[in-house]
């Protein structure tokens, strides 16, 4: 199969194998810190958004379950991340 | 929209339809799918959640839990979900361009890789009980086991779900002007696959 030929959804294919690769390289490698943690929940906010647009076709499709499925990948990164940032705070917050 | 011979709909790598596609400006499948596609959501929602809450609350557990998880295994499974994703997104496409044969060949893939994924876990499970990680090994291994179990069951019938829209299209009940129950099936799988995204690098990947 030539490039030229890829389409949208080979393309997409292969993104998301590349992101996935890039996860195991950084899990295997890299130390704890809060730029990797940014890194990761970027790659879970692209991995997602590529998904629903391109395997679901959400990009076409009612504009609600567009906006609650898109909304989920844009908030669970942030929460992975500023759970992260303010883990001490968090602590004391759910402590009983 | 009204529907002449004339249009040409062009959609995410399914090329050019005739048929405007029914997840054009409608809900994907029918209403039924997207309350359980959405149940099932909230409930991954509840376990990121109290991933959150244990992590803040045992920061050295989540610290080295991942450390000693399998990685490849986490890592194969991802390829495994994700590349079944696209079988299926290929296999709706097929149906579009009227050719069942091919939507049923890419189903089967689909499947397969499903059943790698089951196999692969199942394998994951044995490798961390010869490792000592076990259900009450800590809170960090509570949540993964409660995590990957629970989704492991979700690929688990989902893969039955593929299963059954195969024997749909073989018997003909499932065809170009009408699959509404194949894009249903579709769209779980692929939900099974997002929530995947998250709890791979929640549980291999942070610390």
């Amino acid at each position: 199969m030539s490039i030229s030929k890829l389409n949208a959804l080979d393309i997409s294919w292969i993104m998301l194998l590349s992101i996935t690769l890039a996860n195991a390289l950084v899990a295997e490698t890299a130390d704890k810190s809060l730029f990797i943690t940014a890194v990761i929940c970027c790659s879970i906010a692209v991995k997602g958004r590529r998904i629903m647009d391109y395997f679901m076709e959400l990009n076409h499709a009612n504009k609600t379950i567009q906006l609650l499925m898109r909304g989920y990948f844009y908030v669970f990164p942030l929460l992975i991340f500023l759970t992260d940032l303010f883990s001490e705070q968090l602590a004391i917050l759910t402590t009983i | 929209m009204h529907i002449t011979a004339e249009n040409i709909f062009h959609l995410n790598g399914s090329g050019q339809v005739r048929n405007e596609p029914e997840t054009r400006n409608k809900i994907p499948g029918n209403r039924a799918v997207w309350v359980g596609i959405f149940a099932e959501l909230t409930e991954f929602a509840l376990f990121f959640i109290v991933y959150f809450i244990a992590k803040a609350h045992y920061p050295e557990q989540f610290n080295q839990g991942p450390l000693q998880l399998n990685t490849l295994a986490g890592t194969l499974n991802t390829f495994a979900l994700i590349s079944s994703s696209y079988f299926v997104a290929k296999s709706l496409a097929a149906v579009r361009h009227n050719k069942p044969e091919q939507s049923i060949q890419w189903l089967w893939l689909a499947v397969l890789c499903g059943a790698i994924y089951l196999v692969i876990k199942v394998w994951e499970y044995h490798w961390n009980v010869d490792q000592g990680i076990k259900t009450n090994t800590n809170e960090f291994y509570t949540l993964y086991y409660y995590m990957t179990f629970n989704h492991l069951l979700h690929v688990g019938w989902a893969s039955g779900s593929l299963i059954w829209a195969i024997f749909a299209l073989k018997s003909g009940r499932y065809t170009q002007s009408n699959h509404l129950g194949l894009t249903a099936i579709a769209c779980y799988w692929h939900m099974v696959d997002l929530a995947w995204v998250i709890i791979f690098p929640l549980l291999y990947v942070l610390r």
